[in-house]
């Protein structure tokens, strides 16, 4: 009662001076709008991200290459990259002039290793599809697959059921734009046969592969555009393409691809114990932790700019209580002689003050909502940069960061207004009433 | 004999330090009993306000006592003086005091509000305190488009919205004009009567002060006449005070002259009794 009494009692305080609050939370609105939208920027980065990691099969996944192929990368980029200030020297131990490849026998030694999982082993074949064509249309097509790295649960798909790697047919997850372009619908596509063909360039021949379309995959950032296809139809379109190779090469591999157990294991140990038989891993966070790093820095900024805007706006309300203070002076001299305590005077000043932070937020956020649904609309539309990406919604709003805000901008606006609650509280009732 | 509500022994109130000290009341000893109506006269400067502030535990005196219902009041918690003079005491002011944007109802209501009345029994007491003032068709009104006399009045109904047991009234009829004065101050002697609420009045006006059971007049810090014990005085201090009667008489005459200040000076009289002579040393 005695709350709701000093609640409504600020709130009709602050519409006194109409203007003056009006501007202070005007002020706060800017730094709640800042706020909030980059959290809702970055929760909907952060979700798209996380929709992809799934499709590279969760958090167990692993990309491994020899160690060797690691200082191969660094010796081209250290050589011909933007980078390279200075000529690296040779050195005998290394080899850095090319990726090495990883043998069978190397892939033997992986499996036993405690915490990888056997079966999830993966040879990494970037297949050379030479085109892609339809029934329903002329039109051929270049085209990007690869097999689906392994603990694939789910892939960030459209329609379809998804792949079964072990299926003994040739099964295709298509990525979208094709769709479209081979004359089909997302739904109808579904089960239809497609034709992917490999061209021998020295004899001119093409060897014909009918797949399954099981699916349609939502465009994202991580597939890059690849279609994935089983094991079965990786691995005759790879020994289509490995046909002149020598047969010793025939059997050895540039990448695999493994998941390890996470919940038992952390991506450090399981790197160590890579190390130790001359392999390097690479995890989902570092090959996504880069993009995240990069959204987060940027993000953090803006949030940095938000922060400053409502130390601003803070100044704002100590600014605009101080002279409500001033001007209310003989009221709070009244109010003391009535029997208000100290307390209760300082009480209802933080209310105004957090009131006027709480309004603030909410309009910051309300008007920050209303722009970021208008602009996912707007970017999903027809023609909008985010048209492709229909799973990625630019601004995704959490209670979760809602109530935060809303929260951190009270609380600030509680510390602004101790300063004149306090001077409100200790003043003389007697020397209050006398002031003119 | 019954107890006084509020009694003071050797009140004394210095502002200020050192070369600046300044004393605005030098040992005051008083009894004011329940019921009783009381004005206390002196011209400015002279303590009576601060006297006041004393009496109403608005202010803490540098030295002395006071005690309310037989209780001393020096060692009690701020709390407890807060809760004192919101449900025991009722206040006017001279300037009314008004929250002049808000409804004649809501300023009624303020020491309820403090005290922590709920809504309904808040309005239902303001309303009756508005009928006690005849005001209470206007409880909508902005307080702002009141007559000074109308003003005056709510101030009692909110001086006696919490039923209190004494009012203290600065200047009450100060801001008004002699007629509209007349009204609040018989409105007032009515509450005495009627609720026997005791009357605390600080005033310039002769008129208002007369019509008081007791009239104290401060000086300088000093009690220089006090209409009830002025026999008591007179025991032991001087035997001028004994024709309090004829000087009365006296101050009747001159209450026709605007000049009530010069008029309180100049009690050629009564002036030279100190009484706290006593106290002083």
């Amino acid at each position: 009662m005695k709350l709701l009494d000093i609640i409504h009692d600020a709130n009709l305080n602050l519409l006194r001076n109409k203007l003056r609050s009006f501007l202070t939370i005007l002020a706060i609105f800017i730094g709640s709008f800042s706020i909030i939208s980059t959290s809702a920027i970055q929760a909907g980065v952060n979700n798209f991200i996380d929709s992809q990691v799934e499709s590279y099969g969760g958090d167990g996944y692993l990309a491994i290459v020899s160690k060797d192929s690691f200082d191969a990368l660094e010796g081209l980029q250290g050589t011909i990259g933007s980078n390279s200030k200075e000529p690296i020297e040779y050195n005998p131990d290394k080899i850095q002039d090319g990726m090495t490849p990883i043998t069978k026998e190397k892939i033997e030694e992986l499996k036993k290793i405690d915490g990888i999982d056997a079966d999830s082993i993966v040879e990494q074949k970037t297949l050379s599809i030479s085109y892609v064509a339809s029934k329903k249309t002329d039109k051929k097509y270049l085209i990007g697959a690869e097999a689906l790295p392994p603990g694939n649960v789910k892939v960030d798909t459209v329609t379809g059921e998804g792949l079964n790697l072990k299926a003994d047919e040739y099964q295709i997850l298509l990525e979208s734009k094709y769709v479209d372009a081979l004359g089909y619908t997302n739904e109808n596509i579904i089960n239809e046969k497609i034709q992917l063909v490999v061209v021998d360039q020295f004899k001119k021949t093409e060897k014909k592969f009918d797949a399954k379309v099981v699916g349609v995959i939502a465009p994202g950032v991580v597939s890059m555009g690849y279609s994935y296809t089983n094991n079965k139809l990786a691995d005759d379109i790879y020994d289509e393409n490995i046909k002149y190779y020598p047969p010793e090469y025939k059997d050895m591999t540039v990448a695999v691809a493994a998941n390890y157990d996470s919940e038992k294991y952390s991506a450090q140990e399981i790197k160590d114990k890579l190390d130790d038989i001359g392999l390097s891993a690479m995890t989902i966070d570092d090959i996504i932790g880069t993009i995240k790093t990069f959204f987060d820095v940027i993000l953090t900024v803006f949030k940095i700019f938000g922060l400053i805007a409502l130390l601003a706006a803070a100044i704002g309300i100590i600014n605009t209580l101080f002279m409500s203070v001033q001007e209310r002076t003989r009221e709070i001299g009244l109010d003391k002689a009535l029997g208000m305590s100290s307390m209760r005077v300082f009480f209802n000043f933080s209310i105004e003050a957090i009131s006027l932070g709480f309004w603030g937020s909410v309009f910051g956020i309300t008007v920050s909502m209303l722009l970021g649904n208008l602009a996912n609309n707007i970017f999903h539309a027809e023609g909008g940069f985010l048209e492709s990406f229909p799973t990625f919604n630019l601004a995704t709003y959490t209670i979760k960061d809602i109530i935060a805000v809303t929260a951190l901008i009270m609380f600030i606006s509680f510390l602004a207004g101790t300063l004149p609650a306090r001077r409100a509280a200790s003043k003389n009732p007697i020397d209050a009433l006398r002031y003119e | 004999m019954t107890k006084a509500l509020i009694s003071t022994h050797g009140l004394r109130k210095t502002y200020g330090k050192r070369n600046n000290k300044f004393d605005a009341l030098r040992g005051i000893t008083i009894d004011i009993n329940k019921g009783e109506t009381v004005a206390i006269v002196g011209k400015s400067g002279s303590g009576k306000s601060t006297l006041m502030h004393l009496l109403a535990l608005l202010d803490k005196p540098t030295k002395g006592e006071i005690t309310l219902d037989s209780q001393p009041t020096a060692k009690l918690k701020a709390r407890r003086l807060n809760a004192i003079r919101n449900k025991e005491f009722g206040f006017v002011f001279q300037s009314f005091f008004m929250n002049s944007n808000d409804t004649v109802l809501n300023n009624v209501i303020l020491p309820l509000k403090i005290a922590g009345v709920s809504s309904r029994e808040r309005r239902r007491r303001a309303i009756a305190a508005l009928k006690t003032v005849e005001l209470d068709d206007k409880r909508n009104n902005k307080a702002n488009n009141l007559s000074g006399g109308q003003k005056q009045r709510v101030c009692i109904a909110r001086a006696i919205v919490n039923d209190p047991k004494v009012i203290f009234a600065d200047e009450p009829t100060g801001n008004l004009d002699s007629a509209t004065g007349e009204k609040i101050i018989s409105l007032l002697f009515r509450l005495n009567r009627e609720k026997g609420i005791t009357l605390i009045i600080v005033t310039h006006d002769l008129e208002l002060a007369n019509k008081c059971e007791r009239q104290i007049n401060i000086k300088d810090g000093h009690i220089v006449s006090d209409s009830t014990t002025d026999t008591e005085l007179s025991d032991n201090v001087d035997d001028d005070t004994d024709n309090w009667e004829d000087e009365e008489a006296d101050t009747q005459k001159f209450a026709g002259d605007n000049n009530i200040d010069g008029m309180l000076d100049h009690q050629p009289h009564i002036t030279h009794i100190d009484i706290d002579k006593e106290e002083e040393e």
